[in-house]
């Protein structure tokens, strides 16, 4: 059951360039930090992310938890390395970092 | 009810922090952390320090906590600025 949704998400994390993480859908999030990262991949014109809702499964949130090594839910992974949750995202974001490591997936 | 200084009291006992403060309405706190042992962490290493701190309060009772970290260096340059 453990190995089943870490095996999951890594093979989700892996074969997409970008996925969120989120409580709800990427049209209709249900939390305000969820809403925060989706606004931020369209912000940057990115249009092929994965986003995948938690509540589809309740093996996702334990399972992330465990999978990134970190307490909190949005997650956001890029090249299958996880990069953080809202703050990281957002202050990223400010910085230009995360157009830096997204070139290639906008548009 | 989680309080703001509940959670400033465990981040502050868990580690060194040059200034530090905590406002929240019970479900979503913010918090400002400016610590030396951030100095060469990456920011997802630099939340895992103040999570850690708050251990399994963060895996239930604490769902919405906005973290902001900084040496205090970049701190100093925040205020500046």
């Amino acid at each position: 059951m453990t190995t089943d949704i870490q095996q999951r998400i890594h093979e989700q994390v892996t074969s997409n360039p970008v996925v969120l993480y989120i409580k709800g859908s990427a049209k209709f999030p249900q939390c305000g930090y969820s809403a925060n990262v989706v606004r931020i991949l369209n912000l940057l014109g990115v249009k092929d992310f994965l986003a995948v809702n938690v509540f589809d499964d309740p093996a996702y949130v334990p399972g992330l938890v465990e999978y990134a090594n970190w307490p909190t839910l949005p997650q956001c992974y890029i090249n299958g390395e996880f990069i953080g949750g809202s703050d990281i995202l957002t202050e990223m974001y400010q910085s230009g970092e995360l157009q830096q490591l997204l070139s290639g997936h906008a548009g | 009810m989680v309080t703001p200084e509940s959670i400033q009291n465990n981040i502050a006992q868990g580690m060194a922090t040059a200034h530090l403060t905590v406002v929240g309405d019970g479900q979503h706190f913010e918090a400002i952390v400016v610590s030396e042992a951030f100095a060469g962490q990456s920011r997802i290493r630099r939340h895992q320090l103040v999570f850690a701190t708050l251990g399994d309060r963060m895996r239930g009772e604490i769902h919405a906590l906005s973290i902001k970290t900084y040496t205090p260096e970049e701190w100093q340059a925040a205020a500046a600025s």
